[in-house]
């Protein structure tokens, strides 16, 4: 079954939706296990390597609270993702207040790096997360959000908040940087 | 290797990855993929990214869902404004200004000062309904923060004269 007609055999996101309004608590089982995998990967996609689940929970409580603003105008995925970002920019500036007072100590990070290498196998896909490393935060989202998640470049301009063109402009800049990286490793 | 010109062609490369190209669109990606080794190629760095296990957590489906709260029920803290510390530092800054001066004007005044007790009493008082500090907003507390600064919780008996600043400074002969 092609993901098309595995798409259409299952009901939509809106009338998930419609479910949990109504009072069916295993919409929202369903809605959580449909995207959040896709959001935790996203996650680790643009950089966040701690608290990722919580990351992911705060996501579907605020989206959840929020699903009376949510006008379809997007996919429910592209909105989730929308604010998962805004969260982590929140995050990342608090990270960075907080490195101003409590610097973080260069074992800890080697540690961090250290236990997620041992979860890479394959030399090819560590030089494939090398090379997203070499990107901007910018191009990276936008990479990760057409390659590894499929969003049209209108999505991603919505989750970045900017426009298609330069989400066009991103995606090419870091699909030449990536080769360029694997081509010199 | 050429560089191909063919951007449109690049541009749906990563929906050849997910399947969401419809048949036609599909037939002619291919036939040009037939032909051009660099787009091959492109999309061979594609499908690497695309499989590339960046490591994430298994999620917790159940315990995600736990934490929704049921529909129309609004949750304290989802839509809460974010408060700068400075904020929070001039509330209790204002709140203990309240106590202590509140509490010097009833010990000041004696039974003399039964009207001002009373009206020290009352505005303490309205300023205390503001206990749920939390769920002011920063307007609210900007209001209140201009409140307390108006409050004065020990006024003066004997209010200092004031004078215009170019106006002749009185002399004792002026008072006889």
């Amino acid at each position: 079954m092609s993901k098309r007609e595995e798409a259409e055999s299952e009901p939509t996101d809106l009338e998930l939706i419609a479910a949990w309004k109504r009072g069916d608590g295993r919409a929202a089982t369903r809605l959580v296990g449909r995207h959040s995998q896709a959001l935790a990967r996203f996650a680790a996609s643009s950089g966040e390597r701690d608290g990722i689940e919580e990351l992911v929970q705060d996501t579907f409580v605020r989206a959840f609270a929020s699903l009376d603003s949510f006008r379809n105008e997007s996919s429910l995925r592209t909105w989730l993702f929308t604010i998962e970002r805004r969260l982590m920019l929140d995050r990342r500036r608090a990270e960075r207040r907080n490195r101003e007072t409590v610097p973080i100590e260069d074992a800890d990070r080697v540690n961090e790096y250290g236990a997620l290498d041992v979860l890479i196998a394959e030399e090819v896909q560590e030089r494939v997360r090398r090379s997203l490393d070499a990107l901007s935060p910018t191009q990276r989202e936008v990479f990760t959000l057409r390659v590894q998640q499929g969003l049209s470049y209108r999505e991603i301009a919505e989750v970045v908040d900017s426009t298609e063109g330069a989400a066009r402009v991103h995606y090419h800049n870091a699909i030449r940087t990536v080769k360029e990286f694997l081509k010199d490793e | 290797m050429n560089e191909c010109m063919e951007r449109e062609i690049q541009d749906l490369l990563p929906d050849v990855l997910h399947g969401t190209v419809g048949t036609a669109e599909r037939a002619r990606i291919e036939t040009h993929l037939a032909g051009c080794r660099y787009c091959r190629q492109e999309l061979d760095v594609l499908r690497a990214v695309e499989g590339a296990a960046v490591f994430t957590p298994l999620i917790d489906v159940a315990g995600i869902v736990r934490q929704i709260p049921p529909y129309g029920i609004v949750t304290p803290g989802v839509e809460r404004p974010v408060r700068s510390p400075i904020v929070r530092w001039l509330v209790a800054a204002g709140l203990a200004l309240v106590a202590i001066g509140g509490g010097s004007a009833v010990m000041t005044h004696g039974d003399g000062g039964e009207q001002v007790r009373l009206e020290s009493a009352g505005r303490a008082h309205s300023l205390a309904l503001a206990s749920g500090l939390d769920q002011l907003s920063d307007g609210g507390l900007v209001q209140l923060m201009s409140e307390m600064s108006a409050f004065d919780g020990l006024p003066a008996n004997d209010p200092e004269p004031v004078f215009a600043d170019d106006a002749p400074i009185p002399t004792e002969e002026d008072s006889i």
